[in-house]
Formats: structure tokens, sequence, C-alpha cells
């Protein structure tokens, strides 16, 4: 009978498989082997399944994930107006600002208390607070904005009357209207109508322009991702390709194996 | 001279990005290498890769250095490992299918030296070696590996494990001794089969 200490104790022959512990315990563990078969043989097979266990190893794979930091998220409801191109965003707020100002019936006036900005949410339509009658009596009509809409005025009426003989160029009642007061109104008006029409006509044009340009750049970055997603398909291709070499190389060595025995 | 873990921690809790990725070229290799043992799966093991590293990235402000880095990688892995055999409920290792998987044996790794006999020789002790391992327990499974492929001191297993040392030698040498009855009854193990006793 082995009366040692280290005769069947699974912890020592642990450590001295693995080589840990000290020195001195890794000689006196050694010493007992040397009198002990048959701890000696079981350190000798643990010792054989490590060198078995060896042989297992996980097959090749690709691992190129790297992190990236992003840029910063925008918190704001209209951070993905950032996105957009300068001309898309000017575009749209200049929209926001249009209907806005229509929405609210903006006026604005220029007097010598400065530039004064008024909604129509503020006061009823027609009326105007002691307020701001005393302003618009403290501007005079010497103000500078009547000075300038008198002179859009007149060049106005200088310009229907020029264009009178001209049949499409101011609708029938002015035409009619001669010199008279009532009639320079109308005038005024379609003329204004006019100037309008004409302007929405041009913003239509810059829209179909843009749009135009959209389609554009999007029919272009769609060409070149199909691009890139062919060159992908391509690669994909090619290693599909040498894999199936591979394998019809080791089915070819596989079948001469057979063939000898 | 090769910067230290500890030096790339640093840098990447300042908010360098690259320092980080120089710490994922380090470990990736033998991260991926134990999620795969633990799982057996290399699809679960590369998810398993990446989520460890982005969750190291997003807790290093909380690690505070007491531990080694890879350690606290491993640890992380270990519990992702965790995580993924339980939400499968499945056995941690998929049986490997009959026969020869032809297409693995040539991979891209092989070294030239090797002859075409050597090659299947260690594959088919390979799908031996894994499937004796998928028979253990986890914690037992989790030891041998940190210990034979990736050389932890039975001191970090423990503390891994969250177990006292004996315990660890204990699953040890449970551990290795299923391995090899399961090998012996396979017929396999060419380096110690003369040498080993029932």
């Amino acid at each position: 009978m082995n009366e040692s200490p280290y005769c069947g104790n699974t912890d020592a022959l642990t450590s001295y498989l693995y080589e840990e512990g000290t020195a001195a315990e890794r000689l006196a563990f050694e010493a007992h082997l040397r009198q002990c078969e048959r701890c000696a043989a079981e350190a000798a097979s643990l010792r054989a399944v490590r060198v078995d266990m060896a042989a297992w190893t996980p097959p090749e794979t690709v691992l190129d994930f790297r992190i990236v930091r992003e840029p910063a998220q925008s918190t704001s409801r209209w951070g993905w107006m950032s996105t957009m191109p300068a001309w898309a965003q000017l575009a749209a707020a200049s929209l926001v600002v249009g209907v806005a100002a229509g929405l609210s019936g903006l006026d604005v006036q220029y007097g010598s208390d400065g530039l004064i900005v008024r909604t129509g949410w503020s006061r009823p339509a027609g009326t105007r607070p002691a307020g701001d009658a005393a302003a618009s009596a403290a501007a005079g009509d010497d103000a500078p904005w009547r000075t300038e809409l008198a002179a859009l005025r007149e060049q106005i009426q200088t310009e229907l009357s020029q264009n009178a003989s001209a049949p499409t160029a101011v609708p029938a009642s002015a035409g009619a209207a001669g010199g008279s007061e009532a009639m320079s109104d109308d005038a005024f008006l379609a003329r204004v109508k006019q100037l309008i029409e004409a302007s929405e006509a041009r913003t239509q044009r810059e829209m179909a322009l843009r749009l135009t340009e959209m389609v554009r750049e999007m029919d272009t970055q769609r060409r070149a991702d199909m691009r890139r997603v062919a060159d992908g398909l391509g690669v994909l291709e090619g290693r599909t390709g040498a894999v199936t070499a591979q394998q019809r190389e080791v089915m070819n060595y596989l079948m001469k194996v057979s063939q000898r025995q | 001279m090769t910067v230290t873990d500890e030096e790339l921690v640093a840098r990447s809790v300042a908010g360098d990005t690259d320092s980080f990725n120089q710490l994922i070229l380090r470990w990736e290799r033998p991260i991926y290498a134990l999620a795969y043992r633990q799982l057996g799966r290399e699809d679960d093991a590369r998810d398993v890769v990446q989520d460890a590293f982005l969750r190291a990235f997003r807790a290093l402000p909380g690690f505070k250095g007491e531990a080694k880095f890879s350690s606290w990688l491993y640890r992380i892995t270990l519990n992702l490992c965790r995580d993924v055999m339980r939400r499968a409920k499945r056995a941690p290792f998929v049986q490997t299918p009959e026969g020869v998987d032809i297409a693995d044996l040539v991979p891209s790794g092989t070294p030239a030296a090797e002859s075409m006999e050597d090659v299947v020789a260690r594959k088919d002790l390979s799908r031996h070696v894994a499937r004796a391992m998928s028979l253990l327990p986890e914690e037992q499974r989790s030891a041998i590996i940190l210990k034979e492929y990736h050389g932890l001191t039975f001191h970090e297993i423990a503390e891994l494990q969250g177990c006292p040392l004996s315990t660890v030698k204990t699953r040890l040498y449970q551990g290795l001794t299923v391995v090899r009855r399961e090998l012996d009854r396979q017929g396999r193990g060419p380096a110690g089969a003369e040498s080993r006793t029932p």
C-alpha cells in the first residue's frame, strides 16, 4: 500500500499536469510517480489526452468588424433636414415662411418707430388699435414706404398706358378705362394679379428644374450602387469558384485513395 | 515597443476609437476561438465576438482595471455564450454531421508541409475531441477551454468562474477523464492510445 499523500490526489495531479504549483511540490510529485505505477500511468494517459485536444481548432473565419464612431445624431425633429441639399432647405424655408405669413395675415410696417411686424392673429381683420393709428399718424404721408408705393403705382400705370393697344396685355376692363381713377384701380389690381401669376409660373418652373436635378442625382447614385453590387457579386462568384475547385481537388484525391484500396 | 492592453484601454476611454480597434485586432482571434469552442457553431461564435467587443466598448468607462482586460473580455464572452445557449435551448454543440465534410478538409490556413493524410487525420481527431467536449457540463468545458487553449492560470479561471481554486482543479480533472473515456470509446487518440490505462 502506498502511503504517499500524492497517491490518488487529483488536485496534485492536475497541478502537475498543468505545471502549476511550486517547484518543490513538482519535485515531490515526480518522486511519487517514480514509485507509483498507477499514478504514473494516470498522469501519462491524461497528458496524452491533452496532446489530442490540441487538434481541436476552430474553423478559419473572417473577423473584420471594427468600431466606428458615427457622427452625433441630431436630436431635433428637424435633424433630417440637414441631409437635404442647401437649395432644397432654402426652398422649404421660403415655403414655410410664405405659408405662415399668409395664414397669419402678416402686416409689416416701417415708420419712425422702426420696423413693426404684426400678425392678423393679434387683432380682428379691418380693425386697428389706437396705438397703431397713432403710429400711422406719426408716420405721416412722407413715410418712405408710401413714397415707394406711389412710385410703383405710377410705374404700373405708365406700363398699362403704353400697352393699351396690345389686346392681351391688360384685362378688357382696363382697356375701356381711359384715364379715370376707378378704372385705373382695376387695372392696378389686374397688373398685380398678372405679376403674381408670373411669379407663380416662375416658381413652378424652378421647382420642375430642381425636381429634374434631383431625379438625375438619384439616377446617378442608383447606377453607382448597381455597379458596386455587380462588382461585389463578381468577387463572390470568384470565391465560390475557388472553393469549388478545392472541393473538386479533394474529391479527386479521395477517389484515387479509394481506388487504391 | 508594443503598447500594452492597459494603455490601449486608457486611450479608448479617452475617446480614441482606433486604440480600441487595436484591442479588437489583438483579441478577436482568441475570443472567437473561445466562443466557437463553447458554442460549436461558427456563425454563433462570430456574433458573440462582435457582441462581446461592442459590450466591452460601451462598458469601457466602467472598467476599473482591477482585472486584466483579457479576463474581463473572457468574462463578457462566456456570459454571452451562456445567453446564446440558454436562448437556443439546445445542446451547446450541434452534432457534427456523419461522414467527412470535404469542404472543411482543406482550410485556407493549412500548412503547406502537412500532407493530405495528416489533414484528414487531424480534422477527424478535432471532430472527435469536439464531440467529447460537448458531453461536458458547461463549467467543466469552460475550465478546460480556458486552461488548454487560452493558458489561463487556475487562479484566473477561479476568478472568472467565481469558485474556489480546488473546484477549478476538480473540474479540469473530471473533464479530462470524461474526454479520455469518450476518445477511447471512439477508438481515437493516436497520440496517447498506447499509454492510456482503462
